[in-house]
């Protein structure tokens, strides 16, 4: 655990790209942990997503930061409440689809052999059929899903990148010096990809999780664009769908679609620094000569 | 007696077998291509089943949903007779258990070229459909791949050349940040900015319907511009990808001593980055290039439906609407296929364009 941690702080100072990302990502976690307090504070004490008698469509200003939509709604409070909806579909998406991947990778990547070709096939299999395209049929044909369900259907489309990706380390790893010193000590199997493997790749699946998520909340984003997805959540996905229906675009209410819009990029923009500051510390060469 | 016989040699019995394994050590490359190949169609075979077991486990009745929607139009009484459905059923392949139905669904694709009618637009054909949408997906998509491939190809090539400078660095990070937004994100903006805000372009379909399709000026001007927001709005961001991963190979190549040694030849710089950095970059990127060729045929849901640009995505859209099985199994099929091609393409074609690529 020491060992981990100490591995993990080496990580931090190493990327300047890393302790950015993280900050960013770090960020908008508390301010979704936080939503509840944060859009009373918005709202002075009164609900600021209830239809109130403020005008609709205002302009940003002082009593609304970011304006109001067509019911007289807080749009800065619609955005932290939209963001503590997508980020729990990403979270419980990008879960899922990990555990899964991660266990297929592992147990092909180590195993080999047959097993190995059957669950690579399989995987290959799924990374070809276009997801996006399914994923809409699917919520299509199942109307009326919860968030959770939401969750678990973009889960299918994404374990197989992770499992790829992790595999491929997985690989790497398995005739490192250090791993065949533990076969040698009799260490078994499980005591070998917990003690000596998955350590190592912590990084790596920490960094897909990330991805997993983010592609899950923008599937779900793209669903809800078209009009499908799950019905009565507030989530950042669900303002562009709103800010389409009622014509922001022609209105110049620019507020309701810049701002989920904006949150989404920064997040993109954070787990890309993320991954690109992990590859530097974990590929020398690109190191000294990557701007920054 | 212990007598050790080379396998190939063995008298009779596997006279097709030796030819065979003896035709194969004579030409790696041909046997190369046919192995290649016979992989390429067992993942065909492989995806285009388990999409066609996907839709077919989705709960709902596809006929059933067109009877309603044709009583909706009021086109029938109040129930359809007991003949049309089974018609219905028949001719969309409904008929039989599941294995039958995939038989069935198989052979009109495979020996018919035949996705089955269509419910958008009934006694038509799916593939007319389709092939009505494709010319605009391939058309918007295509170029702005290519366009945005070459520019990115470009412009990273000089950041990558020029890294040290705090203009190419900045370039960098600015590229980070908007490589991984998704196109509709942008074409958003566009739309609210140069449609709406300044009102410079069109911000839906793909031509005034006021000119004849045809080839005349005023149609392919108006395709042009009804096309410049969403080619825009994909070009801006997929440029910033490609310039990423040449500005990644340039650097990695840059450290490379035959770089060193040809600046001591002393080579013009402008000869060095075009004839042996840049060169040596170009299979990675003509592979993703080969790539996102392929993925065209999916068409781009977001952007196509934002602009309702009639493409395949926004085909695709309106299918699933109108829960059009046929139509939505075949644009996928179309999808699938696309992609597989183009993998098949490369590999083939990498190990001409690069002597060190090795078969295997």
């Amino acid at each position: 655990m020491r060992r981990f941690l100490l591995a993990l702080g080496g990580l931090w100072n190493a990327s300047r790209k890393v302790q950015a990302g993280v900050l960013i990502l770090a960020f908008f976690i508390l301010v979704a942990i936080l939503h509840q307090p944060l859009s009373a504070l918005i709202g002075h004490g009164r609900d600021p997503l209830a239809l109130s008698e403020a005008a609709a469509w205002q302009m940003p200003n002082g009593e609304h930061w970011l304006g109001t939509d067509r019911y007289g709604r807080d749009i800065l409070a619609m955005t932290v409440t939209g963001l503590t909806a997508s980020l729990e579909v990403g979270a419980i998406a990008g879960l899922l689809s990990t555990i899964f991947g991660v266990i297929v990778a592992f147990v092909g990547g180590y195993k080999g052999g047959r097993l190995d070709s059957i669950l690579s096939g399989t995987t290959d299999v799924f990374l070809v059929v276009p997801s996006f395209p399914l994923l809409i049929t699917l919520s299509a044909y199942t109307s009326r899903v919860s968030l959770f369900s939401v969750a678990v259907i973009l889960a299918i489309f994404s374990w197989p990148f992770a499992a790829r990706t992790t595999r491929s380390q997985v690989l790497s790893l398995r005739s490192r010096p250090y791993v065949e010193l533990a076969k040698v000590t009799k260490l078994n199997d499980f005591e070998i990809i917990f003690q000596e493997l998955l350590p190592n790749l912590l990084p790596f699946i920490g960094v897909g999780f990330a991805s997993a998520s983010l592609g899950s909340i923008f599937a779900l984003v793209g669903l809800e664009v078209i009009g499908l997805g799950p019905s009565g959540i507030l989530d950042l996905g669900q303002m562009l769908n709103w800010s389409q229906g009622w014509g922001a675009l022609s209105l110049g209410a620019w507020p309701i679609f810049v701002a989920p819009v904006f949150v989404l990029a920064m997040l993109f923009f954070s787990v890309n620094l993320i991954n690109i500051g992990l590859e530097e510390v974990y590929n020398p060469r690109l190191r000294k000569t990557a701007g920054a | 007696m212990i007598k050790s016989v080379p396998r190939d040699s063995q008298p009779g019995g596997q006279g097709l077998l030796a030819t065979l394994r003896a035709w194969r050590i004579a030409h790696p490359l041909a046997s190369y291509a046919v192995r290649r190949f016979l992989v390429y169609l067992l993942t065909l075979w492989g995806s285009f089943t388990v999409t066609f077991f996907f839709f077919r486990l989705i709960p709902g009745n596809p006929i059933e949903a067109y009877i309603q929607s044709l009583q909706a139009k009021q086109i029938y009484n109040a129930s359809a007779s007991q003949d049309l459905v089974k018609y219905y059923n028949t001719i969309f392949g409904l008929d039989g258990n599941l294995f039958q139905q995939y038989i069935h669904y198989m052979n009109q694709l495979i020996i018919k070229h035949d996705l089955g009618p269509s419910l958008l637009n009934f006694p038509d054909p799916s593939q007319v459909l389709i092939a009505r949408s494709l010319p605009w997906t391939i058309g918007l998509l295509g170029l702005a791949t290519i366009i945005s491939w070459i520019l990115g190809l470009i412009l990273g090539a000089l950041i990558g050349w020029r890294r040290e400078k705090k203009a190419a660095e900045w370039v960098t990070n600015v590229c980070i940040g908007l490589s991984h937004i998704p196109y509709y994100f942008v074409a958003l903006i566009l739309i609210f900015l140069l449609a709406y805000q300044f009102d410079l372009f069109p911000s839906t379909a793909a031509y005034n319907p006021v000119y004849n399709p045809g080839l005349n000026w005023d149609f392919i001007s108006s395709v042009v511009q009804h096309g410049f927001l969403p080619a825009l709005s994909i070009v801006i961001i997929s440029v910033c990808g490609w310039m990423l991963s040449t500005r990644m190979l340039m650097v990695t190549t840059l450290g490379e001593d035959y770089l060193t040694f040809a600046e001591a030849k002393g080579l013009k710089p402008r000869h060095i980055l075009m004839r042996y950095a840049l060169r040596n970059c170009y299979l990675p990127l003509i592979t993703g290039l080969g790539i996102n060729l392929g993925f065209i045929f999916n068409g781009n849901v977001l952007v196509e439906q934002l602009f309702a640009y009639p493409g395949i995505g926004y085909l695709f859209v309106t299918a699933v609407q109108q829960l059009d099985y046929n139509t939505i199994q075949g644009i996928v099929a179309l999808a699938i296929f696309g992609v597989l091609t183009a993998n098949l393409i490369l590999d083939l074609l990498l190990p001409v364009l690069d002597p060190r690529v090795k078969y295997n």
